[in-house]
């Protein structure tokens, strides 16, 4: 009997799944592979939000004369194989044109192969780190790498009199350790000496040892390439063992997150981090955008939200100028791409990056919340 | 092949590759489950089978019929180093050394730059595919099952109800154990070489506990009763993720009110039933 339910619920996913695949024909396919559920969720859920946002927009008018995007946004779960079943999945049988995503870069080392081996234009829009798009001429990102973000973080803090910096980091996450490559790189590049390197994992609490050697050294300023709850736990630890506002502290795109504040106050007070985007950023394109957001969602849009906000367009855009919902002609369209949005200026590289970081900001932390850095 | 049957089989090939490759993984813990020990280091074999394999392939451009056979040698070298001292006492000695191992290793690849560090190891290119993945299974399936029905096979059963019975009947216990241990970190090996030369890349937190848990608890939903149950517990697990797909949010909740349906109501597994066996050959 149980055997029989199992067999029956099995079948009822199967026909769910079925569906949609007959549903609107006419509409033009973009898939999107997201983190929705796991630890991870949050990146992938905004991202979803910001994609929507700009679907609804675009699908006021229709493209390619009146035509529909239909977007499918299926989950990862943040793991690899999931990751790669959901994109040829989008592929193969939803006949996705176009694949955003997926969340991680660990997913897209995974993912990419894939689609680009089917021809499929991948745009990631949150993916940061080194290599991504050397996968192949048909994986694209819109978000900036951290090499481009860092070094303007860096000259800023130069700028502020930094001659030497401790450097520490996570070593258990790809993101975190790519970061400080880039950290690494840009102290080199700047000539400022490097006079630490410290290492920690992500879900440690305890990082007095290394705070205590450092303070020993002092340093100018102290960069951490981390995701946000453990540079709050640095930062809050570093401010008990006494190191004050007199040492800079430098965050890399991980602590550009709201919850640094909630999590270590005013103890991160004078933290400089360099985002490609700002929510108070005072051009019109990106009032209207968080206005919208805050209209359909009832909260605050983060960084994520925007970047996918603006890969919308630019994929819709590129399908317009393809002139019909060809893979290869998209292709062709998205390395044209010449795109104004929320974050700026934006157009791609030979290489597939995104080619301008004029429009990365850097943002300093003052009573708990982020302010643009002066 | 017609397009759409094409379309279709591009759509599932890295899920049917993946019910492969996690029915020898199946397989590996019911080598240990099957004389009555409990492994956790399933996870760290694979991971040490397909972490060699990748630079075996990258690093020295071996090819794929000398790295496959080679990718055992390093998780049976592991699994003498942890098995030979842990499998002499009772107890659950394995388990807790077996987890330890699996922590250990993703330190070790997280902290050498040789392995990539957090980066993991990408651009594996795709050398495994139905033929090799399926054929193994397949091999394996055939020898556990000859093993099983043999008086080897007699033994592990007796060694799994009662140890201290078995042994008094003169089966060597330890020597046991420790076959069916390497057994299973050569199945384990060759699962790790088959999904790294698959997916294009590996990383280090792939290996840790939660996949234990997660390859246990295809033996547990199974059954060990005989070799296909937990090959059979595999591929249910691994198929109701993509089968479900269609409840989208409420996906991961059926997943696991259907394995909590069937471990209540079916202990033994999905398929209970024991090998048959005649007299001793």
């Amino acid at each position: 009997m149980n055997r029989r339910h199992l067999l029956t619920t099995a079948l009822a996913g199967a026909t769910v799944t079925a569906l949609p695949a007959f549903a609107q024909p006419a509409a033009i396919q973009v898939g999107a592979v997201e983190i929705l559920t796991g630890p991870a969720a949050a990146y992938g859920i905004a991202i979803k939000a910001g994609l929507e946002l700009a679907l609804d927009a675009i699908n006021l008018k229709g493209i390619l004369g009146g035509q529909k995007i239909a977007l499918t946004v299926e989950d990862s779960a943040g793991d690899k194989n999931q990751a790669i079943n959901a994109a040829r999945k989008l592929i193969g049988r939803d006949k996705a044109v176009v694949i955003i995503g997926p969340t991680l870069s660990n997913e897209m080392f995974a993912v990419g192969p894939v689609t680009n081996e089917r021809k499929i234009p991948t745009v990631g829009t949150s993916t940061t780190a080194a290599g991504i798009t050397e996968i192949g001429p048909y994986i694209f990102r819109t978000s900036l790498p951290e090499s481009d973000v860092v070094p303007v973080t860096f000259k800023k803090a130069q700028a502020r009199g930094m001659k030497t910096v401790a450097l520490m980091y996570a070593n258990d996450d790809a993101f975190s350790k790519s970061g400080y490559d880039v950290m690494k790189a840009s102290a080199d590049k700047l000539g400022v000496k490097i006079v630490a390197t410290e290492t920690f994992g992500s879900k440690d609490t305890d990082f007095s040892a290394q705070l205590t050697k450092i303070k020993a050294l002092k340093p100018d300023a102290i960069a951490i390439s981390a995701l946000v709850e453990p540079v709050s736990g640095v930062v809050l630890q570093a401010r008990q063992l006494g190191i004050g506002p007199e040492v800079q502290l430098i965050g890399g795109n991980g602590s550009n997150s709201p919850k640094l504040g909630d999590i270590a106050g005013k103890a991160a007070d004078g933290m400089i981090v360099g985002s490609p985007w700002f929510i108070a950023k005072p051009d019109e394109v990106n009032q209207k955008f968080v206005a919208a957001f805050k209209a359909k969602y009832n909260k605050d849009p983060d960084q994520f939200a925007a970047q996918a906000y603006d890969c919308m367009f630019i994929v819709a855009a590129a399908i317009e100028r393809a002139g019909a919902a060809d893979s290869e002609k998209i292709t062709a369209a998205l390395a044209k791409t010449s795109f104004s949005g929320v974050m700026g200026p934006f157009a791609f590289t030979s290489g597939r990056d995104p080619a301008s970081a004029d429009g990365v900001v850097v943002l300093e932390m003052n009573g708990g919340k982020f302010g643009i850095a002066k | 092949m017609p397009p759409w049957l094409d379309d279709f089989f591009w759509t599932y090939q890295n899920l049917v590759y993946a019910l492969g490759v996690n029915g020898l993984l199946a397989l590996s813990i019911y080598v240990v489950l099957a004389v009555g020990q409990l492994s956790l280091g399933q996870a760290a074999f694979m991971g040490l089978g397909a972490y060699s394999s990748a630079i075996m392939t990258l690093k020295f451009k071996l090819p794929f019929l000398l790295v496959l056979p080679a990718s055992c040698i390093v998780p049976v070298a592991f699994a003498l180093l942890i098995g030979g001292p842990t499998l002499r006492l009772s107890g659950v000695y394995l388990a807790i050394a077996t987890i330890g191992l699996g922590e250990v290793l993703r330190a070790v690849y997280l902290n050498i730059d040789w392995f990539g560090g957090a980066l993991g190891l990408s651009g594996i290119p795709e050398r495994a595919g139905i033929g090799s993945i399926y054929g193994l299974l397949a091999a394996a399936l055939a020898v556990l099952w000859i093993i099983g029905r043999s008086h080897i096979g007699r033994a592990m059963e007796a060694m799994r109800t009662d140890e201290t019975a078995a042994e008094v009947m003169g089966i060597n216990v330890p020597r046991y154990r420790l076959g069916a241990l390497l057994a299973s970190a050569v199945l384990a090996g060759l699962a790790g070489a088959l999904s790294a030369h698959v997916s294009s890349f590996i990383g280090p937190n792939e290996y840790g506990f939660e996949p234990a848990v997660t390859i246990l608890s295809f033996a547990l939903l199974g059954g060990i009763g005989t070799p296909i149950a937990p090959v059979l517990g595999a591929w249910i697990l691994t198929l109701l993720p993509e089968l479900l797909r269609g409840l989208a949010d409420f996906r991961l909740v059926f997943n696991g009110v259907i394995i909590v349906i069937a471990v209540l109501f079916l202990p033994n597994g999905i398929l209970p039933f024991r090998l048959r066996r005649h007299g001793r050959p």
